[in-house]
């Protein structure tokens, strides 16, 4: 007998979802032992039907969630029916459901009363370290995957709510800092445990088949506005490229090609034209390139859609085999999330053609991420994993975001006092970079700097950036903004230009910089109203001389006062 | 009339003063009048001079004025706070509005980051540095401070804050910052973060910081103003403001560290409820407070509020969720754990781009107000939903002072929801409500089972005008089997402020495993914390015998960035070592997070709140036959239950009705300031303390 959906009850079961999965992602933040999961909170939570179909997702990392769906696919098809209460599975490999090394899935299966499956809690955390030839597991410089460190297929690392001892010590063994990968996977379990038991609730309160009508209509629903949208979009095919730098061993920039069709309700994307995969870790897992383009398009709707596999649907993705946006075995993938980046800002690219009233200019082109392993005075060791964000480009109506995350994440940052406390190294520089916006009609968001001075006596520096080469893209006619500078300051007292991918040791005393590239500007930079340009002067992020070179606007440097008279005549020139 | 002392406790609201007088004999009398929000003074004044004339009495009998003020919210809210500058270490002065970098929000590319309280151009930086162990990377040089001093006079800055990295542990920088800007700027107002908040992470210090120098001014301006206006009305008694803590200040510390204040207006309502559940043996209970633009939730555990350390102040209406951040101004100072819902009577439901009926966070407020008030207002609001099913009085609703059009309501919403979703009236606004209730659910959610505490073994109080109406269905759809709606519940947080003791909050940075602790350090920390308390509370004028002080360590496991804040006798620490603590945590953790660890707790910051033992302080004991109370007369009207599902002609009594008698739903019972809603099988019986208890019955429950 069909259940008749009645919209109180759906409105309850949705916001009663929401509730449940917020709550598992405040236990992960509160019990997680690592900067990389509680400060910079790189992880996500999520509610799963028994199909593996996302139902919730916390307001955590957007990009975890399009690679849910292939890692449940994994969980269902190697133990469909061999789960039990308390069970536990985990993965992590890129070639099996994963994205990336670092990043472990958990996966709890919830039951009912009645003992029948009738969902997943999952929880996603990046890990400060899984093992491989360099601290952190982040290297953008390896060549294939069995660098990379530990690869673990779908296991289950609770049975029965019975830690697996063989797996936990297998972790234990594999990995540089195993009180802090423990800890997080205990907080993993902690909040998947949660999801479990409020859902279960759930489940007693509504009965089990109208509660998965419930969840059915959930995703049927956002599906349905996601549609909705989509149809009022021009029909039509549009095309953007976009590039990384390079792979860090050869020059070539590597081109990231999307082309959007519209037709009806849906959307295809199609990356023909990408990079063939590369010999060094950006590649991206198929699931990782479908997440980025589901978010892609996301971000654009309007209204309030719940953020569920529904969405999904009336998106179609194709790849190239064997290239950078759908690699193979054994290509290594450990910096994967440049790659997204860019596929993001090539899809913002394109859809800046559908929709070019929602769309911003080029923001940062990623979060950089520093990793600095090594050896206290001592013997005790050490890994920092830091992520430095980020600005965002022009939009059509107002100016950029300084530090800001990227919008495909929702990262945060680790407190300087923080990482003091806890590391042998002193941040000298956390700040707003003047004149690295592009400029517009609005402008991007300024970029940021970051500095570490190493105090142990010496450390591996892997550091993985990108930007400095193609720079973040302006729109409508705004300009580029400012690249990416690594440099790092030895005892010989001048800073040396580094490239965008490092991988060196550092001494005791050396110092290294980042720069994180601006937003690109949006319209044209004659357009924008005097009065803003000087108020950025007057409030110092920007220069006089930028205001009069990118938007000729005459301003005195030092009261920041707009020449209205010197400004309409060099605009009439 | 020789010997009366009165004590008043005074809620002042953007629509409403609050006011209420304890006599000398306990009697409670009540006056509620409109707010005067240029300055506030004279809606106290008129309204207390009112109130007293009334009683036969005058301000000299005034023994004490204690007061929530909204001043230091909306000074930040509508930005009219100091000309502020910024003064913190090189390569550091964007920190403020770096912040924590996240959006509250997913997938929203039209997002705006909240402007920060201080420009850039007005952030300085000099050339000093501390490390994280304390010592002295680079000096500080005097000439600096004077050249950042003498630019921001020149930018015609009013206030500054200063903020060094690691001052949390050596704050000699940031003294001697201070010291030099006093010396030789002597007309800016100072804030140094050592002096409100030392503790580690520096966005969070920082922001705290700017807002209490942001916040001087105005609120100093405000409690001259109001001192003056009672003291020249005649009155001599001190002034006390609500902490955000629930803690009082006296007026000298609200002037220097006013960030404390912020939340200070909803703080009184939780303090109320706490004490009356001392007085009625309810010391575990949910405080659930519904006004007209929201609805708020906290916790009572062992007779006192759960305290959070920080919070983000924000425009709009927080969300539930403990864990986004980025929307607002953070504030790490103490201040009762309250998650707020847009969820009031004012609230304005609509439907979704989806199809989804959605109640709030937009709301009519109290002007325009429901539909139902026909003053402009077409969108149909939580009130109307009440109003339409019979909750509430069509008479009118504060005592009658409002004209109600009931067709209105109907037109309002069936035009807007009705209609649209194919629902008839009962259908709509039942559905309304529902929507409103597990809005209000979803706070207490937030505030119980997200910390780990179970709301099904706890009461609910429930207060403000709305609360009572709709706690009998909140609590069943939460497992909660019991209501008590506490003595003046609609105008609860001024009652409440009368039970309150003055609060001071003390911390000091001790971090490192807690079983390696020095002795001989923790003994200094408490030495030195107990001593800055004590000294705090004469200067306020209580003898020791008033003065009570309870310490508490926040302490985490190895590794992680949240603590747990665990009360301990220091005594016992000294005597018997760390383990008792250390079990403490373990026990703790294990309630919040339902499991334990075999590791080591690092101990983080040591924390004092000392209070001062008011004299006079309300208790509850015997209130209800001081409650000088304006019943409505007993009469009937047509009321739709979902437990029933159909109109049905219940009676409406007076509130006061219990003392002589369980009364069994179902009923409505009325009040002057509220509405008690009791569907049919929920009985309510007085506890003797002023409030009506009301079990929960089985229809009504939903798990």
């Amino acid at each position: 007998m069909a259940i008749e959906i009645d919209p109180i009850t759906f409105a309850v079961i949705k916001n009663g979802l929401d509730a449940i999965v917020d709550e598992m992602a405040y236990d992960v933040i509160r019990t997680a032992r690592s900067e990389i999961v509680k400060d910079v909170m790189d992880y996500s939570a999520a509610i799963c039907d028994t199909d593996g179909n996302m139902i919730a997702q916390a307001k955590t990392v957007a990009l975890h969630l399009g690679a849910v769906p292939e890692a449940m696919g994994v969980v269902l098809e190697q133990y469909g029916d061999g789960l039990v209460p308390g069970d536990a599975v985990i993965l992590n490999d890129p070639y099996q459901g994963g994205m990336h090394l670092p990043d472990i899935f958990m996966f709890m299966p919830i039951f009912d009363a009645n003992e029948n499956l009738q969902g997943f809690s999952v929880v996603i955390c990046h890990h400060t370290d899984v093992g491989g030839r360099v601290a952190g597991s982040n290297a953008s410089d390896s060549t294939e995957i069995f660098q990379e460190g530990l690869r673990i297929p779908a296991l289950k690392l609770f049975e029965a709510g019975v830690p697996n001892d063989t797996l936990f010590k297998m972790i234990d063994i594999n990995v540089r800092l195993p009180d802090r990968v423990i800890g997080d996977l205990k907080a993993q379990f902690a909040a998947c445990r949660t999801g479990a038991r409020e859902l279960g609730k759930m489940f007693d309160r509504y009965g089990s088949e109208m509660t998965s009508t419930y969840f059915a209509e959930l995703l049927d629903y956002a599906e349905r506005m996601t549609r909705a949208e989509i149809a009022a979009w021009p029909d039509g095919t549009y095309s953007f490229t976009d590039y990384i730098d390079d792979d860090g061993f050869n020059d070539e920039p590597l081109p990231i090609a999307v082309a959007i069709t519209v037709h009806g309700d849906s959307v295809t994307v199609d990356f023909e034209g990408s990079a063939p995969q590369v010999p060094a870790a950006l590649n991206s897992t198929k699931s990782y390139t479908n997440s980025c383009s589901y978010l892609s398009v996301r971000c654009c709707l309007k209204g309030d859609i719940p953020n569920n596999a529904g969405v999904f649907r009336a998106i179609n993705v194709t790849t190239p085999d064997a290239s950078i946006v759908n690699p193979k075995l054994p290509a290594a993938v450990a910096a994967r999330a440049l790659t997204g980046y860019r596929i993001v800002d090539a899809m913002f690219g394109a859809l800046a053609q559908i929709v070019p009233d929602r769309v911003p200019a080029a923001g940062e082109g990623g979060n950089t991420v520093v990793c600095l392993g090594g050896y206290r005075e001592d013997g005790a060791p050490f890994i920092i994993v830091d992520m430095i964000c980020g600005a965002w480009g022009g939009r059509p109506d107002k100016d950029g975001i300084e530090a800001i995350t990227n919008p495909s994440q929702n990262l945060s940052n680790t407190p300087v006092e923080t990482m003091e406390s806890q590391h042998p190294v002193r941040v000298e520089e956390y700040a707003l970079v003047a004149d690295s916006c592009g400029a517009g009609k609005w402008r991007g968001g300024l970029g940021v700097a970051r500095s570490y001075r190493l105090l142990a006596p010496e450390a591996g520096l892997q550091l993985r950036a990108d930007r400095m080469k193609i720079l973040p893209y302006g729109l409508a006619g705004g300009g580029p903004a400012t690249g990416a500078i690594n440099e790092i300051t030895t005892n010989t007292g001048e800073p040396i230009y580094l490239p965008s991918k490092i991988n060196r040791r550092m001494a005791q005393g050396d110092l290294v910089r980042h720069v994180q590239p601006g937003g690109g500007g949006f319209g044209d930079p004659l357009t924008r109203d005097p009065a803003r340009v000087a108020r950025d002067v007057w409030n110092t992020k920007i220069s006089a001389a930028y205001a009069r070179e990118h938007h000729r606007v005459v301003v005195d440097p030092e009261t920041g006062v707009l020449d209205a008279v010197a400004t309409t005549a060099l605009r009439a020139q | 009339m020789p010997g009366i002392e009165i004590h008043i406790g005074c809620d002042i609201g953007g629509t409403f003063t609050d006011i209420v007088a304890q006599m000398g004999d306990g009697a409670l009398h009540v006056r509620k009048v409109a707010s005067t929000p240029d300055d506030p003074g004279e809606a106290v004044v008129a309204g207390l001079a009112d109130l007293l004339k009334d009683v036969g009495a005058s301000l000299s009998d005034v023994r004490e004025v204690v007061h929530g003020t909204t001043v230091g919210s909306n000074t930040i809210l509508q930005k009219k706070g100091a000309k502020t500058g910024l003064i913190t270490t090189q390569g550091f002065r964007d920190i403020l509005e770096i912040g924590r970098i996240r959006t509250p929000t997913m997938f929203d590319l039209t997002w705006e980051k909240p402007e920060p309280l201080v420009p850039r151009r007005h952030r300085l930086e000099v050339n000093e540095r501390m490390g994280a162990d304390g010592s002295v990377v680079r000096p500080l040089a005097d000439a600096d401070v004077i050249a950042a001093g003498q630019y921001l006079i020149d930018e015609g800055i009013e206030a500054v804050a200063i903020c060094y990295i690691n001052s949390c542990f050596n704050a000699a920088h940031e003294r001697r910052t201070a010291d030099i800007l006093a010396e030789k700027f002597p007309q800016l107002l100072v804030t140094a973060s050592c002096d409100v908040l030392p503790e580690m992470k520096e966005y969070e210090r920082t922001s705290t910081t700017v807002v209490n120098a942001y916040l001087l001014a105005a609120m100093r301006r405000y409690l001259a103003n109001l001192t003056r206006s009672l003291g020249e009305a005649g009155m001599t008694a001190p002034l006390l403001v609500v902490a955000s803590s629930g803690g009082m200040m006296r007026v000298e510390t609200a002037s220097e560290i006013p960030v404390f204040a912020v939340g200070s207006g909803p703080a009184g309502g939780v303090m109320g409820a706490a004490r009356l559940g001392q007085a009625n043996g309810r010391p575990d209970a949910i405080a659930f407070d519904m006004g007209g633009t929201t609805a708020k939730a906290s916790i009572i555990e062992d007779g006192a509020p759960m305290l959070t350390s920080e919070y983000e102040f924000r425009d709009g209406i927080s969300t539930p969720s403990r864990f986004i951040k980025g929307g607002g101004y953070m504030l790490k100072v103490p201040a009762i754990d309250i998650a707020e819902v847009g969820a009031g009577g004012g609230s304005i439901a609509w439907i979704d781009d989806g199809g989804l009926l959605q109640v709030g966070p937009v709301s009519a407020g109290a002007d325009p107000g429901p539909a139902c008030y026909g003053r402009g207002n077409e969108q149909p609001t939580v009130t109307d939903a009440n109003m339409v099913l019979g909750y509430l009085n069509p008479a009118g609703l504060a005592g009658g002072s409002l004209k109600i059009d009931m067709s209105l309501a109907e037109k309002a919403i069936m035009t807007h929801i009705g209609d649209p979703l194919g629902l008839d009236l009962v259908g709509a606004a039942s559905g309304i409500r529902k929507i409103a209730n597990v809005a209000m659910a979803r706070a207490i959610r937030s505030v119980t089972v997200e910390r780990g505490r179970d709301a099904r073994d706890m009461g609910l109080m429930a207060f403000g005008g709305g609360g009572p109406v709709h706690a009998v269905e909140v609590a069943g759809l939460l497992g909660i089997r019991e209501v008590i709606v506490p003595a003046m519940s609609g105008v609860f947080c001024s009652v409440g402020m009368l039970a309150s003791d003055v609060e001071h909050n003390f911390v000091r940075s001790l971090l490192g495993p807690l079983a390696k602790t020095d002795p001989a350090s923790f003994a200094a920390a408490v030495t030195s914390l107990r001593a800055d308390g004590e000294a705090r509370l004469r200067t306020d004028g209580f003898p020791d015998e008033r003065i009570t002080l309870f310490f508490s360590a926040d302490l985490r496991y190895l590794g992680q960035s949240s603590e747990l804040t665990i009360p301990f006798d220091p005594d016992a620490v000294l005597n018997d070592g760390f383990d008792g603590l250390a079990a403490a945590f373990t026990a703790s953790y294990h309630d919040t997070f339902g499991y334990t660890n075999d590791e080591p707790a690092e101990l983080v910051n040591i924390r004092l709140a000392a209070r001062g033992i008011r004299e006079n302080r309300l208790t509850f004991e015997g209130v209800e036959k001081h409650v000088v109370a304006l019943d409505i007369p007993d009469g009937e009207r047509s009321v739709w239950f979902p437990s029933v599902g159909a109109y049905a002609t219940i009676p409406t009594r007076a509130r006061t009705v219990v003392s002589s008698g369980a009364v069994t739903g179902p009923a409505i019972l009325e009040a002057y300031d509220t509405t008690v809603v009791l569907p049919p099988g929920a009985v309510a019986t007085s506890d003797g303390c002023g409030s009506l208890v009301i079990s929960v019955p089985d229809s009504e429950m939903e798990q």
